[in-house]
């Protein structure tokens, strides 16, 4: 960070005012702060027993050690399901469920903001609506629903819940709201079919959006336990997260599990991570490329 | 314009349609057609899934429920619930989500000027500024809960800072007691807004990147200084997006998993947890009706001068 600091260069630093100069030198302590809980959550993961009890907590490890990643291990392998299998669910359901969400968001998204048609006004209403609800209520109907569709225990179980993301919906329809419609006419002239326009033209220029949502989608389903709890009878369909959770819930007060659930939590945050590097340039990509300006 | 257009150019259309009388209407009709196909999977899933659950959920909190081996048992019990929760007893509401309620009230116009501040700093240009958009665009995979819940645990989510500045004691001498509180609260827990924020400070950067940089040229030639440019021309142009972030600002703070009200709502007791939630509901409802009340006003002061 001090070498970005170091970086900036002379002339845009000399084109700013000093109230600018004082806010940029609180970006860097505020992004300090911003960096806390990851580098926590690594710290925390490799302390070794003696420092996870330390009152105050310490924040950095001052003495690294595996002793938690052995003792995940060994847990992890006197489950009947060998920990690969939760794995394998959790990674495809979560790479499935990212694309589903986001393509089917989007397809909503655009017609919503692009076509008057007849009730768009009642779908854009019931999705600020359902934005509102805590995930709690619709649990007892939920099941209800998936076990008359027959879908209990099945893969389909643990996505369709996942799909009907209402704030996917909403953060994609408030960017289409703002591609001039002039833009998507002169496709149309050219004779571009509607998905053309929708695939070529609204979506590129939206991709701040759609990789956001793919962001959300993502965390969303990677640490599902919900559906895994409610859906799932076999534990050879349940969830990475859920079979972490399992872990640590039932020695929740138990001292001695304390070093596994610390590496527990740094392996369910480490694909965020990625998934977030790895799509956070595509939110930086910006209208810049997309012949708005 | 468009009609004439086409009519010059119909070696273009490349699709098989007629130029026959009126085609240009049901060109328009099949689009329209078309748009509503690409909702249906959405549309779908969203009645099976959320819709119709939610209605489920509403004739359920008229209702005593029994979760038998059987199935589910309900008897009528019409608005004893409700009753029970607004007017007998206020423990399982009130005492929640008046100090809830003011945080939020404190708390989001925070988010939203914070988040805006740091997205107009992240759009200037400087060599790093890639770092520092990662940095600030993290708080969005702790929104997972997990993490920041274990911080606030640990109690490293407030700023001792604060307290050893005598900050509090201030605050308590020149405001009420109920308002002292949950803003010492929120300057306490500053580091927790900054985690809140980064979804918000995602919208407001791709929304800055809406305005076109030629209106920014034309302000500088006019001589603008940087602070008038920002209320005459960023802030104008922002005002959808600062409606966005205040309404997802609003359903992700009223939402949040350990969030009061919403961590009393579960599936023991489903009746009253059903009530609860529908009640709940009915004041984020009304939150975000005064958001859309306020945009709509502004957007109608803002159009005449626009232009």
């Amino acid at each position: 960070m001090l070498r970005a600091l170091g970086r900036f260069g002379p002339a845009g630093w000399r084109r700013m005012d000093g109230f600018q100069k004082l806010l940029l030198l609180s970006l860097v302590l505020l992004s300090v702060f911003m960096l806390l809980p990851v580098v926590y959550i690594f710290n925390h993961a490799f302390k070794p027993y003696h420092e996870l009890f330390v009152y105050p907590p310490t924040f950095f490890v001052r003495e690294p050690s595996l002793q938690n990643v052995n003792e995940l291990a060994s847990v992890a392998s006197r489950s009947t399901v060998p920990m690969v299998r939760y794995l394998f669910n959790s990674v495809f359901v979560s790479a499935l469920a990212v694309a589903l969400v986001t393509g089917v968001s989007a397809l909503c998204a655009y017609p919503l903001s692009k076509h008057r048609f007849p009730g768009a006004g009642i779908v854009f209403a019931a999705i600020l609506l359902t934005l509102m609800f805590a995930p709690e209520v619709v649990q007892i109907p939920r099941y209800l629903v998936v076990s008359e569709l027959g879908i209990m225990n099945t893969y389909f179980a643990h996505l369709f819940p996942l799909m009907a993301m209402p704030i996917g919906v909403f953060l994609l329809k408030q960017f289409v709201d703002q591609i001039p419609d002039s833009l998507l006419e002169a496709a149309r002239i050219d004779g571009a079919s509607e998905f053309v326009v929708f695939a070529r033209i609204a979506l590129p220029v939206c991709m701040p959006a759609v990789a956001t949502v793919a962001i959300l989608a993502f965390q969303n389903a990677w640490g599902n336990v919900e559906t895994s709890a409610l859906f799932m009878l076999d534990d050879e369909m349940k969830s990475f997260a859920f079979f972490l959770s399992t872990l640590t819930n039932n020695l929740a007060n138990n001292v001695a599990m304390q070093g596994a659930a610390a590496v527990a939590s740094l392996i369910m945050f480490v694909p965020n991570l990625v998934v977030f590097v790895v799509l956070q340039s595509k939110v930086i990509a910006t209208m810049a490329h997309s012949g708005i300006k | 314009m468009n009609t004439e257009h086409s009519r010059l150019e119909p070696a273009k259309r490349t699709r098989r349609r007629l130029p026959l009388l009126g085609w240009r209407k049901n060109d328009a009709v099949l689009r329209k057609v078309e748009g509503s196909l690409f909702i249906a999977p959405w549309v779908v899933g969203f009645l099976v899934f959320v819709a119709f659950p939610l209605v489920y959920s509403l004739y359920m909190s008229f209702n005593q429920v029994r979760i038998t081996v059987t199935g589910v048992q309900t008897s009528w019990v019409g608005v004893q619930y409700y009753r029970e929760i607004l007017l007998a007893d206020g423990g399982l509401l009130y005492d929640d989500l008046f100090p809830f309620l003011r945080e939020a009230l404190v708390m989001i116009p925070i988010i939203i000027v914070f988040s805006l501040m740091i997205a107009i700093l992240l759009n200037l240009r400087f060599a790093g500024r890639a770092a520092f958009r990662v940095i600030f665009f993290l708080p969005v995979i702790f929104a997972s809960g997990q993490i920041i819940g274990e911080f606030i645990a640990q109690g490293e989510g407030s700023l001792n800072v604060i307290a050893s500045l005598g900050m509090d004691d201030r605050l308590a001498r020149y405001l009420p007691d109920a308002w002292a509180g949950p803003i010492g609260k929120v300057i306490g827990s500053f580091v927790l807004v900054l985690w809140y924020s980064g979804v918000q400070i995602l919208i407001f950067l791709a929304g800055r990147q809406t305005i076109s940089g030629s209106v920014y040229e034309a302000a500088r030639i006019d001589g603008a200084d940087p602070w008038s440019t920002f209320w005459k021309i960023t802030l104008p142009g922002m005002a959808p997006f600062i409606f966005l972030n205040v309404i997802y600002t609003i359903v992700d703070l009223f939402t949040y998993p350990s969030n009061p009200i919403i961590s009393k709502v579960t599936t023991e007791n489903y009746g009253v947890s059903s009530a609860l939630a529908w009640i709940y509901f009915g004041i984020v409802l009304l939150f975000i009706a005064l958001a859309f009340a306020i945009y709509a006003r502004t957007i109608k002061s803002m159009s005449p001068r626009g232009h």
